[in-house]
């Protein structure tokens, strides 16, 4: 094992690996820039931010999935070139990305070979059973005992986690980047990691961390480097840091000036959700919000919150169950049905499901209401811009024309013209799903400003979001999902770390319903 | 392979159909279940399963390749000429495979780092290729003589020579296909290709190397063709890419790559033949052909496609 | 933001695409006139329309499959199988004007059958409308026995094979207004617009409350209208209803849609550059075979093109995230 490090990793040999003054833009909006890092053998390094910070884009330059426009990636004190992901494996760097991406029609065991030594036959062909058997062993390791010849796409999003994280542990490699890969998983199987972490340390195998739960990296990191708006801004031996400080850093202000938060009448319930069920996805969510009032929904990534609010919104429509909005039942069975009943829906893919970036500003925030502005199925264009124009002063989208396509934008504008998109029907009841994603501290205070604001026009909200702080700051009320039920309700007095993350695994402390 | 193994492999619908089809054959129609036909089927399934077997790997790769009917007459036409200057079956088959390897070089090329869909670059090349060999050929007919048509003609033991080209190209893409690297990437690429790339997988290579080994199909399978039919036409093998592809995607391989098998196009190409040979045997009007094949197309892909959308809805 | 001014600025002296493609079209006929000597006339030009007119109104048609991310493989199968209809149709004893609107109907039909198939099962436009393509033409095969029906009577020739003012052949008027028309819609209406997003996004079209499977319908009825449309000047222009009409005509339309700009994975493309890429791809083989050329070098140069124009559109565009 490697000699304990300092802070600026300053011994006589070159560091395994580093990044110097690495920086990568995407149409004039700089991700992350003037990145300065050092990866020594046996080291667990933390990368924490808020979202948006630059720490994916970041670690996907190390991984050759971005290539830097400044700065370079070093191996062993030489310069090197990822030229795509093929290099940065061979070079020893594997990660775990953050969102789930595996081959759902191939094995376990396949998963975890591929792209990766196989043991052979004296014949030359694969030597399937000793396949599995590593397959075997590796989950195990893991504390899972599943059949690893069964394709992955029959498996549950946290076992698809774990073959993920596996398939990292069974390259040999010497840097493993995991993106928040607890993001889905329960206490047990984060402690399981852990213990994987530890062993891998003792072989000299360096890791980067990054992570939303900060006693995580109290736990599990030896040094933390915290990133704000793209830029490193404080890094240092994990013991130097407190929660306090960390979030101080993170924030990059009182955290008290970040969150908006009035209080306001809360006044009849307005929207309603009774039994409402699909396939095994999610089954028997009930819940209420009264108007004026913030609900918010916490739980892990997979534990069905999405497909909830989308079957809600209509994209894949619940098989039983009964909506109400207005003390009236509507029946969803599309987005139009949805829309036409005065429920709205933010996504939390802003590219993908969101916005259509090669759009202009004006065209994305009119998509859904275009009918409003044709006349014969023509488009009045002047009307369009007139609406268009008075949503960006309306939520501050800055810094473009109206004519410029969205891709242009920076994270937190993209986020605003969403906004602007899904409330241009004024809705009775607005679904915001990780409304905050990807978006600058700056544009995140505003994001929160917006939802108050909504509230205080006495919209019904239900915020869904995986980070605790954010979820526990603006909500009246949070509701917490496990394998698709509802396993925890809270109101603002109960509100706890503790006890909304112990719902989120599954667990009942002790919680008043 | 456990019984949830069994039940979800992918030719295993178009199996069971093509036995009771059999089946209800040999019922129905007394002249069906015989040796001879049978063995009249079975080499006419031949050409279309040997290049079948390739385009397999090319469409698991999540492309496809629709030059082959051109191209196995481009390869046949480089056969013919060999055969008749140098004579023999060896050299011709060299140039053939040659030739096949060469176009499929360029379709992968042009495909992966040309950035052309393969789709397009395919397309061109079955317009190009065609129009190439109406020129080089115009109205020559081509009588080839029978040294040169043993991979058509011949037999070794009892057995056509054809019929153990394609036992041979049968094994050995299963070989390829389980115990190569390249072989379990091609499902890989297909299945998911951001995650191919985040494993580091070399998504262009492999796609390229699928083209290449599809025009390599298509020089042996214009060996093949042209020693059955022993005469070159510059118009052969029009409308021959539709029934490979058929014969693909009838066996059960996904048309968005990543699942399927190398039985799948044995199994579809076998089921085109033997359904063609039924209309034949009932005396079906040869130009119903292009109606059947049609109809068989669009229904294995409802087939498939409503398939997928029930289990996706159950998940 | 600080997206830099003087690079807008260049920007708004590049040509365009579509102005490129119409200089290339300028340089084309030059080029071929000054090498074929008798080539250029204004009839002969105006003339040569006639080749290509059936092939270029199912282009604006297949524009819009296109952006969308779809196919359609079965244009020529299905020109063939409306011709078929009218020829037969007639002979049947239908009386002929019964006829084209029994073939018009067939033809619009089918293309809702294929709109059908790709929205209800969630099936690849490619393989769907490659099954069509066999199925349309396996029924004019089968209807028609493969013989032909050519015993119009006169006034059919209205459609193909008459000129207004002697020098306009009569389908150009109806491939002018009908491009003009397409143009508009896809430029100007909510459709069009839908067009676009459904092609650059389905996603964020369907979570925008976009009847997404409605919209692609709709697109393949109309390429199967269109078809139709191309199908009557098709028979009238040379007097025969067969099987194997349009042979090869459904990779000669999307070859012109590709030249034209149109991107083959969907999101963007234009019907003036389609125009462009029709009248660009028609006069080179007319030139050809004006200047004696055999018409095998036509399949070559289809071919060669599709794989070009694909070529400069997707490898000098810039890769984003």
């Amino acid at each position: 094992m490697a000699e304990p490090m300092t802070a600026s990793g300053v011994s006589g040999e070159a560091p395994a690996f580093a990044v110097r003054g690495l920086g990568k833009h995407f149409g004039g909006i700089h991700a992350c820039r003037e990145i300065e890092l050092e990866f020594r053998a046996g080291e667990v390094l933390a990368i924490l931010g808020e979202n948006g910070a630059g720490k994916s884009t970041t670690v996907k330059c190390l991984h050759g999935l971005y290539q830097p426009d400044e700065g370079q990636v070093e191996v062993s004190g030489r310069a090197v070139h990822f030229r795509s992901p093929r290099d940065a494996e061979a070079a020893g760097i594997s990660m775990i990305p953050q969102e789930l991406d595996l081959f759902p029609d191939l094995s376990i065991a396949e998963n975890l070979f591929l792209g990766q030594k196989r043991p052979r036959r004296p014949w030359g062909g694969f030597d399937q059973r000793a396949m599995n058997r590593q397959a075997r062993e590796v989950m195990a390791a893991l504390g899972v005992d599943v059949d690893v010849t069964a394709p992955v796409k029959t498996f549950s999003a946290a076992t698809g986690r774990l073959v993920e994280i596996a398939r990292a542990l069974n390259r040999d490699a010497r840097l493993i980047i995991m993106d928040e890969p607890t993001a889905a998983l329960t206490e047990k199987e984060t402690e399981n990691l852990f213990e994987v972490i530890r062993r891998l340390k003792a072989a000299g195998v360096s890791i980067i961390y990054i992570t939303h739960r900060l006693n995580e990296c109290f736990t599990i990191s030896d040094r933390i480097v915290v990133m704000r708006d793209g830029r490193l801004i404080r890094s240092g031996p994990a013991e130097e840091f407190t929660i306090g400080s960390l979030v101080d850093a993170m924030v990059g202000r009182p955290l008290e000036t970040l969150y908006s938060r009035h209080s306001r009448p809360i006044g009849d319930v307005v929207f309603e959700v009774r039994g409402l069920t699909l396939g095994n996805v999610f089954s028997n969510v009930d819940f209420e919000v009264r108007s004026g009032e913030v609900l918010g929904v916490s739980g892990l990534i997979g534990s069905g919150r999405s497909e909830m609010a989308q079957a809600i919104y209509g994209i894949a429509p619940a098989d039983r169950g009964e909506i109400i909005v207005d003390r009236k039942s509507v029946d969803v069975r599309s987005v139009s049905d949805a829309l036409a009943s005065g429920i709205a829906y933010l996504p939390e893919e802003r590219r993908s499901q969101g916005l259509i970036l090669p759009f202009t500003i004006a065209a994305n925030m009119s998509l859904s209401v275009l009918a409003l502005f044709s006349r014969l199925g023509f488009v009045n264009r002047k009307l369009e811009d007139g609406f268009a124009s008075e949503s960006a002063r309306r939520f501050t989208v800055t810094g473009a024309a109206l004519s410029s396509p969205v891709e242009n934008l920076s994270g937190g504008n993209q986020q605003k013209v969403l906004i602007a998109k899904v409330l241009a029907l004024d809705p009775k009841v607005v679904i915001l799903d990780e409304p905050t994603r990807g978006v600058d501290v700056g544009a995140k205070s505003e994001v929160y400003r917006i939802i108050d604001d909504l509230a205080a026009r006495n919209k019904a909200i239900v915020v869904i979001s995986s980070e605790m702080n954010e979820v526990m700051s603006i909500s009246d009320r949070i509701i917490v999902m496990h394998e698709g039920r509802i396993s925890g309700r809270f109101t603002r007095d109960e509100f706890s770390q503790q006890a909304i993350g112990a719902a989120a695994a599954g667990q009942r402390l002790h919680h008043a319903a | 392979m456990s019984r949830a193994a069994i039940l979800a492999r992918p030719e295993l619908p178009s199996l069971v159909f093509l036995i009771l089809l059999v089946a209800a054959l040999s019922v129905t129609t007394p002249s069906f279940f015989t040796i001879p036909n049978l063995q009249a089927v079975l080499e006419q399934v031949v050409v279309v399963s040997i290049v079948a077997l390739a385009v397999n790997q090319v469409i698991l790769s999540e492309q496809i390749d629709i030059s082959t009917g051109s191209l196995v007459a481009v390869c046949a036409f480089v056969y013919g000429n060999i055969a008749l200057t140098v004579g023999g079956s060896w050299v011709p088959l060299l140039g053939a495979l040659a030739t096949g390897a060469f176009v499929g070089l360029v379709n992968g090329v042009l495909s992966t780092y040309g950035r052309v869909s393969s789709i397009i670059t395919t397309m061109g090349m079955l317009f190009a290729l065609r129009g190439a060999v109406l020129l080089a050929a115009g109205a020559q007919v081509l009588n080839l003589p029978p040294e040169s048509r043993i991979f058509g003609l011949g037999e070794a033991f009892g057995v056509p020579i054809s019929i153990i080209v394609l036992v041979v190209v049968f094994a050995l893409m299963g070989v390829v296909s389980r115990h190569t690297v390249f072989g379990r990437n091609v499902y890989a690429v297909g299945g998911n290709d951001r995650a191919a790339r985040t494993v580091g997988l070399p998504l262009n290579q492999v796609r390229l190397m699928t083209l290449v080994l599809s025009g390599l199909s298509c020089g042996l399978a214009a060996a093949v063709l042209l020693g059955q039919i022993g005469q070159l036409q510059a118009t052969a093998a029009t409308g021959f890419e539709l029934k490979v592809i058929a014969a693909v995607v009838l066996g059960g391989t996904s048309i968005t790559g990543g699942r399927g098998s190398n039985l799948a196009p044995v199994v579809g190409a076998v089921l085109v033949g033997v359904i063609l040979n039924a209309l034949t045997l009932n005396r079906v009007p040869g130009i119903f052909e292009l109606f059947v094949l049609g109809v068989l197309i669009l229904a294995a892909v409802s087939f498939d496609g409503l398939r997928t959308r029930l289990t996706d809805r159950r998940r | 933001m600080d997206v830099p001014r003087a690079a807008d600025f260049l920007r708004s002296f590049r040509p365009s695409r579509t102005t490129g493609l119409f200089v290339l079209f300028v340089v084309e006929i030059a080029l071929i006139s000054a090498a074929v000597p008798g080539y250029f006339s204004v009839y002969g030009l105006l003339d040569a329309s006639r080749q290509f007119v059936e092939a270029g109104i199912i282009a604006l048609g297949m524009t819009l499959v296109i952006i969308t991310g779809g196919i359609d493989l079965s244009v020529g199968s299905l020109l063939a199988l409306v011709s078929v209809t009218i020829g037969f149709g007639m002979d049947a004893g239908l009386p002929l004007w019964l006829a084209i609107l029994a073939g018009m109907g067939v033809g619009t039909l089918c293309g809702f059958f294929n709109g059908v198939m790709v929205t209800a099962l969630r099936l690849h436009p490619l393989v769907v409308t490659l099954g069509t393509f066999a199925l349309f033409r396996g029924i004019a095969f089968a209807v028609s026995g493969a013989g032909a029906v050519s015993n119009f009577p006169a006034w059919f020739g209205v459609f193909g094979q008459t000129t207004i003012g002697g020098l306009v052949p009569v389908q150009l008027v109806f491939f002018v207004v009908l491009a003009a028309a397409f143009a508009i819609m896809l430029a100007r209406t909510r459709f069009g617009r839908y067009v676009y997003a459904i092609g650059n996004n389905e996603v964020t079209a369907r979570f925008s409350g976009l009847d997404t499977d409605r919209a692609k319908i709709a697109i393949y009825t109309l390429t199967g209208w269109l078809v139709s449309i191309a199908a009557v000047i098709h028979t009238s222009r040379i007097s025969s209803a067969r099987a194997n009409a349009g042979f090869v005509l459904e990779l000669t339309v999307i070859a012109m849609v590709v030249l034209g700009g149109t991107r083959i994975t969907g999101g963007s493309g234009t019907i003036l550059g389609t125009v462009m890429g029709v009248l660009i791809l028609s006069y080179l083989q007319d030139g050809l075979l004006f200047a004696g050329v055999r018409s095998d070098w036509g399949l070559v140069v289809v071919g060669a093109f599709l794989i070009v124009g694909v070529f400069i559109n997707e490898f000098f565009r810039k890769e984003t995230r």
